[in-house]
């Protein structure tokens, strides 16, 4: 019976999920809806989230034989309403829509980490209303700090410092140094640096808004990017690298300076490939990762057989065997969501992933404030390339780089500092402006 | 509050649009990996998530072109499921095993064998009862005579024999030994995966085997030759059993001194040192061209799982010595008995390659659906005019050269023998017959057939190619 019911149950969540994105795609143009139309949108948006995440819960409370789901789905709820109600003042059904997305994203977490591990999935729903609590007081803070631009430098010797303190104190994970440990929490810094760091680019240039902003800007880029390589943590350098180059194009529109940056890039690129084995090892498991299914393409080959084995449809949940795959709830939890939601969803996850950062980018287009347009850009930037790194790497379309995948992923750090960028970024036209 | 200058600009909207670009891209990327390519993935050998028995459903039968089971499943004394194989060692590498992963058929058409395109009402039923689904049946294009004939035929011997019907591609037989039993999988499996790896019984010679062509190749010379030559086969050699190339002497297979003679008499005669002077003479760039025109270093276009990829190599800075072994196949170049057989059966159809397959419908276990495997062209890889000529000679291999004394009874047959060193040992060759046969009927029928380190290729190779003629037209 169970086995019946989780097979109809798949067609029903594709359903779900195309309407959802269906409707997304008609919020990018919210400024021809109207009021009422939009706002009638995101209502049935919500109301699909609520049935997807409630019917996926009852699937899982039906597999698993224990009432956690229900559990999950309570607490998931309660951060919904939180985030609803601390975003209600700044309105436009444009913020509304990226609500909505960051409120799929997390539904679709959580379903994802309760089928693969509950012990995961219970944490992340955790620090989700410890995320929403601190990113809502930091938000509090910065409207009252008048120009934080101001304060460049002290942003600056916040990155630096975090992520000295990673080199000489990190521990290593699968050859990289990533993160602190204080007892059996551990904390990635070079995630909440991301936020320090788009600070500190933004308000150099926001500050001087002449050369020698760019000149500051990019030497204290290069500091920060020198430390991730000699943590060995390339694929954070590379989302900074590339979030400093599109940022200084946005701030001075000026198409010699990316030409040259793209320059420099490939050459680094180059060096790094020729310098660093463990970049040629990941590069061989991209391009052939069968020749060694069993060594360094373990990962990706497993990836691939559990997309490959989802085909469009899926093989509904608990149906597939998503856990073969290493670390499938941080880096690869992608390819779960393939294997057993289906090709279909995965390509209206992606679209999803599209939309949001096409309204981070009208957030920032809106903001009335220099510094905080640069800021919700450099929001935009990091959340596309995070995104494209981590399910790019995932179904071979470009070698992983090991980054995590915005509010799916499983881990505290990355959740913590994207509930901040996003609060930031809907809350971009209102700061700063007494 | 301050609107700066920097506020509103369009290259927010030029970024965002890379982005979306790149986005788009990758989102195609992934709907065709899932369509097309995913196949290669899912039914690899180090994809462990199908297990060969299901939880819900029960592996399908696999048959041979004429119905008879080739592998099914079946139920111990404990009601245990276990896959039963009735011919044995017969079909060991095209059927493949189960259990220790899988090999042949039965891995990469494991996902259909798994799957029930039964009557939905008749699952949910199973289902909610709890008995197991009919996985679908699987109906292979292969014959069991034929098979026998090519088994008993190799004997003894290592080697492989495949046979392809050239119009459609649909492969009848094949034969690699060693091999082993698919029913005893797990008693072999510790012998047969020992230190002696080279002589492995799992390996399928006749899609994965890298042998040297011997003089079966020069039906790549030949067509070079008459490339280079716009066609024209006005050629004439006066063989006096050697030919001098730098610091080396080709040899004519025996000694033998083959007099004055012209293409086709060089062919037919399998004269070394003619083929040795067409090599030497030849421009290599067209040489290079021809042999990737007829698929040399490249993935075959088949749809039957692994193959090797046939190798070719010259270029501007390869000697003499080296084009004048290459011209008579002993060079570098390696194929597969499966390659030959594609090359010869492209012959057979006018020029055009059929891309051989082994499936030839999936039909559920209630016999309501049917999925029927269309045979599917490649491309032409030859001219009408280059076939029949190469057709032409061909038939002489057997009519008056060094296949004349096999008998193919009554059989229109059209081949070429082969003889490769594969050693220094001079005495030690591999025995090749590749050609195809036509029946009355225009029934046509392509073979390849190597037999390792048996000697001379009309004597061991062509005779065996000959009864699988007979098992398959009589």
């Amino acid at each position: 019976m169970i086995d019946v019911l989780t097979a109809f149950s798949r067609i029903v969540i594709i359903l779900f999920v195309a309407i959802f994105t269906f409707i997304d795609l008609f919020l990018i143009f919210e400024r021809r809806l109207g009021q009422a139309l939009g706002d009638a949108l995101i209502i049935i948006q919500r109301i699909v989230i609520f049935l997807f995440l409630g019917l996926c819960t009852y699937i899982c409370w039906l597999n698993l034989n224990n009432p956690w789901p229900i559990y999950i789905f309570l607490l998931a709820i309660l951060s919904f309403v939180l985030i609803i109600l601390s975003l209600k003042n700044v309105g436009s059904s444009l913020s509304a829509g990226l609500v909505n997305n960051v409120l799929f994203f997390l539904a679709m977490s959580f379903v994802e980490l309760e089928r693969l591990n509950m012990d995961s999935a219970l944490r992340q729903a955790i620090f989700c209303l410890v995320a929403i609590l601190i990113s809502f007081g930091i938000i509090i803070l910065l409207k009252r700090i008048y120009q934080i631009e101001r304060f460049y430098y002290i942003f600056f010797i916040i990155g630096i410092f975090l992520l000295s303190l990673v080199y000489f104190l990190g521990s290593r994970e699968y050859g990289a140094k990533l993160s602190l440990s204080f007892g059996n929490i551990s904390i990635q810094p070079s995630e909440f640096v991301k936020i320090s760091f788009c600070f500190f680019v933004c308000s150099c240039i926001a500050i001087f808004k002449n050369i020698k902003g760019l000149i500051l800007a990019t030497i204290g880029s290069v500091f920060h990017i020198l430390i991730l390589v000699m943590c060995k943590d390339l694929g954070t350098a590379l989302i900074y690298a590339l979030c400093y180059m599109f940022i200084s194009f946005i701030a001075y529109k000026n198409y010699l300076l990316l030409l040259v940056e793209i320059g420099v890039g490939i050459f680094a690129g180059y060096f790094a490939y020729n310098n660093f084995p463990h970049i040629q090892r990941r590069f061989l498991a991209y391009t052939d990762p069968l020749s060694v299914a069993e060594d360094q393409g373990y990962q990706l080959s497993q990836s691939l057989f559990a997309i490959g084995s989802g085909s469009f449809f899926g093989q509904g949940l608990f149906k597939g065997q998503p856990k073969k795959i290493p670390v499938v709830t941080k880096d690869f939890i992608f390819a779960s969501i393939a294997e057993e939601m289906g090709g279909i969803v995965a390509i209206c996850l992606i679209i999803v992933f599209i939309c949001s950062f096409i309204l981070i980018f009208n957030l920032a287009y809106r903001c009335h404030n220099s510094f905080y347009m640069l800021v919700t850009c450099c929001i935009a930037i990091i959340f596309a390339i995070q995104t494209l790194l981590n399910i790019g790497g995932v179904i071979k379309f470009i070698p992983s780089t090991g980054v995590t995948l915005p509010f799916i992923s499983y881990g505290g750090s990355s959740l913590l500092s994207m509930f901040i960028c996003f609060y930031i970024a809907e809350n971009g036209e209102v700061l700063n402006e007494n | 509050m301050k609107t700066s200058r920097l506020s509103k600009r369009k290259e927010i909207y030029i970024v965002a649009s890379i982005f979306v670009l790149v986005f788009v891209v990758m989102i195609v990327f992934f709907a065709k990996f899932i369509n097309e390519d995913a196949r290669d993935f899912v039914y690899n050998q180090y994809n462990s998530r199908f297990s060969v028995f299901s939880d819900d459903y029960v592996r399908g039968t696999i048959y041979s072109s004429d119905k008879k089971p080739l592998a099914t499943t079946k139920l111990d004394e404990d009601k245990k499921e276990y896959r039963d194989y009735p011919y044995e060692r017969l079909f060991s590498h095209a059927i493949g095993y189960t259990g220790h992963g899988m090999t042949g058929l039965e891995a990469y058409y494991s996902f259909d064998l798994l799957k029930s395109h039964n009557d939905l009402q008749d699952q949910i039923d199973s289902s909610l009862s709890g008995k197991k689904i009919l996985g679908d049946n699987i109906y292979t294009t292969l014959n069991v005579e034929t098979q026998k004939a090519a088994y008993e035929g190799l004997g003894l011997y290592d080697g492989a024999v495949i046979a392809i019907e050239p119009d459609t591609g649909k492969v009848i037989a094949m034969v690699s030994k060693p091999d082993f039993d698919p029913n005893s999988i797990d008693v072999y499996w510790d012998n047969i995966t020992g230190k002696d790896s080279s002589k492995s019984a799992l390996l399928n010679r006749a899609t994965m085997g890298n042998y040297p062509p011997g003089s079966t190749f020069k039906i790549v010379s030949t067509l070079a030759y008459l490339r280079d030559n716009n066609g024209d086969d006005s050629f004439s050699y006066n063989c006096n059993g050697e030919f001098p190339v730098d610091d080396y002497t080709i040899h004519c297979s025996s000694k033998e001194k083959h007099g004055k003679e012209d293409l086709k008499e060089a062919f037919s005669n399998s004269c070394n040192s003619a083929f040795a002077k067409i090599g030497v003479d030849l421009d290599r760039d067209v040489f290079m061209k021809t042999a990737q025109s007829l698929m040399f270093n490249e993935n075959l276009p088949t749809q039957i799982g692994q193959t090797s990829i046939p190798e070719f190599n010259i270029d501007s800075k390869t000697s003499d010595k080296l084009l004048a072994q290459t011209a008579i196949g002993q060079g570098q170049t390696v194929v597969s008995p499966l390659y030959m057989c594609m090359l010869v059966s492209a012959i057979a159809n006018d020029g055009v390659l059929m891309e051989p397959y082994m499936v030839d419908k999936i039909v559920s276990a209630d016999g309501q659906y049917i999925d029927e495997n269309l045979p599917s062209q490649y491309r032409r890889i030859m001219t009408v005019k280059e076939a029949n000529t190469l057709s032409d000679y061909m038939e002489s291999v057997v009519q008056e050269g060094t296949a004349r004394k096999v008998d193919f009874k009554g059989l229109k047959v059209y081949g070429k023998t082969g003889t490769a060193e594969y050693s220094d040992d001079k005495e030690m060759a591999h025995s090749w017959f590749v050609g195809y046969a036509t029946d009355d009927n225009g029934k046509e029928l392509a073979v390849a057939v190597i037999m390792e380190g048996a000697g001379y290729g009309s004597k061991f190779a062509a005779p065996l190619a000959a009864k699988v003629f007979d098992a398959y037209f009589n």
